[in-house]
């Protein structure tokens, strides 16, 4: 008997547990006075590494950041959109073109599956004022077949 | 006694665990039954069992074989295609592919190779296509040379490759595309580029960092396109591509590379060169004047997207030969800026996407008589007048791409101009027609109109007359008075139409009669509005359509409208707000037996009752009217009933002689 309970508990120790899939850890892509950017990868097959160079309150156009990635899929075309949420639903969507098939605008534009890309320069944005807060944005990139690239929780504390 | 049972006890459960592990790992996906099989991303160390040796084509990218030698695939022996994207492979050991007849095309991008054995490509008959992306090599030698006569395509992108110049033995005479984008080539000499002998080459040399070639280095060699993109120093890019011919030069840069200004003395190399088709997108040009252009006479297509451009200068000499001018992404205010008359024999002229509003003007490109395409899409165009003044001179018009321009007001036969247009693309514009007349007369061999989301009355049943060979017809977004399609509606001049889109038009009903005159048509799109089940009226003369009636009002569909669905070839009823129950039975039985006819029928689902909601159509299964078993109750209950009545009527009968 005490055998028979021994070998179960030691069997609920070491056999697997449900089919959750483990959550990616959350990174801090910059980190400063006034702003503090978060994110967590929202893709269940990987994870990215991203940072921003020098963020602040008051976002300055063209900043510089790094990002990279595995690519899961071809990029010949890849299309960035955010969206601001509160509460889960989403109040402000963003679109945007990095890569398309006549107009590559970046230098990885039209990598391939199973590259690696490691981007360090400008964002090409414009600048503007971060208001005082707690945001959560969700950013996803997908190619020109809507087939995911990346996916990222983002929180955005500005103090 | 104990112990030895619960050693058994603990080995039984230990071995129970490991089985649900395997359990819980998926297998490879069927894309189509024997031949394609998609494996990625399991973590598998080996082909698994599952896969059938008739397999063609195998996905089998993100797995794990450090790995692969003569036993690993042996059993696959009729692959055609296998991706092995990063598997983490470090090793190919001799006869990996030595039964594999059949295989055309080896992808073997991101994995982190260290030796490549002198046999492991031996096997195939006829290798196509080789994909070494992003594998760490520095050496062209580290490739083996055996087998590899019929190469077609060789992508060695992302390496460490610094000199192109093959092996001695290496066979090139084959080759149609040689991607070398993203390495370390810093400087090509003459002999480098020996053996690449081969006509209609296409050669990416993108994003390599050239710092400098030798003079002439290509020269007398023919290629069919030449990719310099991402160059910091294009006067010796130029200047080594002398005395060379090519039928597409692009040399265009990227918003993360540093480039040069381009002044008119850096494009002088191009007079050395034969090219065809040029591509200089975003650069700028400084000092911009008729001489920049001295060495483009003889191109056929040149594209200068995103180039910062505000105007092209005047005075260009030459430019006879110019086909196609691209001049999307620019900073042009009015469209007389291009100064169109020097490009007289130009067919295709695209202004995409401009960054400042686009003002038509008159007569600009008055000139272009030999013009078949033009593409003004998404430059902010207003034109209150449009569009014989605009267009004037284009006879010869056959494609015209206005969409996403800001606002645009029709006169009656507003294209006058150009009477021989086939497309016309006027979508997503606040379109004004400012006569009852149809804008559109005189356009008798116009195929393809596209009105969708024009902010148009779509009741007014003048709007296209004249359009007598009209074939596609996109009217999605617009609105019809009281959300109606009438009897008399603006389809009828259109009797010729095949696809017919009238998506979102938040249309409520449509009149039994409203497209009796549509002979012809082949495809109709109704999705997105609100109608119901008498809609379907309209359609009872038509057969074989595509039809798309998805997220409307469809809940009950009567018995007698069932022939009218059945004799269309695809019907999509999903997104409609469909009742299971036993008023619907016969629709529910038809659509069961009908699935092969039915476009999106996983999205076919039941909104009533509440139990139901939810549930695919094709999983429901309703027992309507009496079944064999009600009968059968039914019938014993009669008799007993009647036995009873016997006994009542006896009973009563008796009672009554008693009391006489």
């Amino acid at each position: 008997m005490k055998g028979f309970t021994a070998a179960f508990l030691i069997w609920t120790l070491i056999s697997p547990s449900g089919g959750a899939p483990p959550a990616w850890p959350t990174h801090t892509a910059c980190k400063d006075s006034s702003l503090e950017v978060l994110y967590q990868s929202c893709d269940p097959s990987q994870d990215f590494g991203f940072s921003i160079d020098q963020c602040s309150q008051h976002l300055k156009s063209n900043i510089n950041i790094r990002f990279g990635i595995i690519l899961r899929e071809d990029i010949k075309g890849l299309f960035l959109d955010a969206s601001l949420l509160t509460g889960g639903e989403s109040v402000l969507n963003y679109s945007y073109p990095i890569c398309e098939e006549d107009l590559p605008n970046f230098s990885f534009c039209g990598k391939r599956k199973g590259e690696q890309i490691y981007y360090a320069g400008p964002a090409n944005n414009i600048g503007f004022d971060i208001p005082k807060g707690n945001y959560q944005v969700l950013l996803k990139l997908y190619n020109e077949k809507h087939s995911m690239v990346a996916c990222a929780n983002a929180t955005i504390i500005c103090s | 006694m104990a112990l030895p049972v619960s050693c058994l006890l603990v080995a039984m459960l230990f071995s129970a665990s490991c089985k649900a592990t395997t359990f819980s790992d998926q297998t490879c996906t069927e894309k189509e039954a024997n031949k394609t099989y998609n494996c990625e991303n399991l973590g598998l160390r080996e082909i698994p069992d599952t896969l059938p040796n008739t397999t063609e084509f195998l996905e089998f990218s993100f797995n794990f074989l450090p790995a692969i030698q003569n036993t690993t695939f042996c059993r696959l022996t009729n692959l055609i295609f296998l991706d092995l994207t990063r598997c983490q492979i470090n090793w190919i050991h001799e006869d990996t592919f030595q039964s594999h007849h059949q295989l055309d095309t080896l992808v073997l991008t991101g994995n982190p190779l260290i030796f490549m054995a002198e046999t492991s490509l031996l096997g195939p008959r006829a290798l196509k296509h080789l994909f070494l992306i992003q594998t760490g090599i520095s050496n062209l030698e580290f490739i083996p040379v055996h087998n590899l006569e019929n190469l077609e395509s060789l992508y060695l992108g992302s390496n460490y490759i610094s000199s192109i110049k093959f092996p001695e033995n290496f066979p090139t005479q084959n080759l149609k595309v040689l991607d070398f984008q993203n390495n370390a080539l810093h400087f090509l000499s003459r002999e480098d580029l020996n053996a690449l002998g081969a006509t209609n080459l296409s050669l990416n040399l993108d994003s390599n960092d050239l710092k400098g070639m030798e003079p002439g280095a290509f020269h007398a060699k023919a290629f069919r396109s030449l990719r310099f993109g991402g160059i910091l120093d294009v006067p010796v890019i130029l200047k080594g591509l002398q005395n060379s011919t090519t039928q597409s030069l692009w040399l265009g840069t990227y918003w993360d590379t540093e480039s040069q200004d381009l002044t008119p003395a850096m494009l002088e190399g191009l007079c050395e060169m034969s090219v065809e088709s040029i591509s200089l997108r975003r650069y700028h040009f400084s000092d911009l004047s008729a001489t920049t252009f001295r060495c483009f006479t003889g191109l056929r297509e040149l594209d200068l997207t995103a180039a910062h451009l505000k105007e092209l200068p005047s005075g260009i000499q030459g430019m006879n030969s110019l086909q196609k001018l691209v001049l999307n992404v620019n900073h042009f205010e009015q469209l007389c800026q291009i100064n169109a008359a020097s490009f007289p024999a130009l067919t295709d002229l695209s202004i995409k996407g401009n960054l400042e509003e686009l003002d038509l003007g008159a007569g600009c490109l008055e000139k272009l008589e030999n013009l078949r395409r033009l593409d003004l899409s998404r430059s902010g165009i207003k034109a209150s007048d449009c569009c014989n003044l605009q267009l004037k001179g284009l006879h010869r018009l056959q494609h015209l791409n206005l969409s996403y321009a800001e606002s645009i007001g029709l006169r009656s036969q507003a294209f006058q101009e150009s009477p021989k247009l086939e497309v016309l693309d006027l979508a997503f514009i606040h379109l004004t027609v400012r006569v009852p007349q149809s804008p559109f007369q005189n356009l008798p061999l116009l195929q393809a109109l596209n009105l969708s989301h024009c902010l148009l009355d779509a009741s007014n049943q003048h709007l296209l007359e004249g359009l007598r060979g009209l074939r596609q017809l996109n009217l999605q977004g617009n609105h019809f008075q009281d959300g109606s399609l009438s009897k008399t509606n603006l389809l009828q001049t259109v009797a010729g139409l095949e696809v017919l889109i009238l998506s979102s038009c938040e249309l409520l009903s449509i009149d039994p009669q409203a497209f009796l005159g549509l002979g012809n048509v082949t495809h109709i799109d109704l999705s997105h509005n609100s109608l119901t089940e008498s809609s379907v009226d309209a359609l009872g003369h038509l057969k074989g359509l595509y039809l798309n009636l998805a997220a409307n009002s469809l809940r009950i569909i009567p018995p007698r409208l069932l022939p009218i669905l059945a004799q269309q070839s695809t019907i999509n009823l999903s997104h409609n707000p469909l009742d299971c129950t036993c008023s619907n039975a016969g629709f529910l039985t038809w659509f069961r037996e009908n699935l092969h006819r039915l476009e999106d029928a996983e999205e076919t689902v039941c909104a009533n009752p509440p139990s139901l909601r939810g549930v695919k159509l094709s999983d429901v299964d309703l027992s309507c009217g009496l079944t064999a078993l009600g009968i059968f109750f039914l019938v014993v209950f009669l008799f007993l009933f009647t036995i009873l009545l016997i006994f009542a009527v006896k009973f009563l009968l008796r009672w009554k002689y008693q009391h006489i």
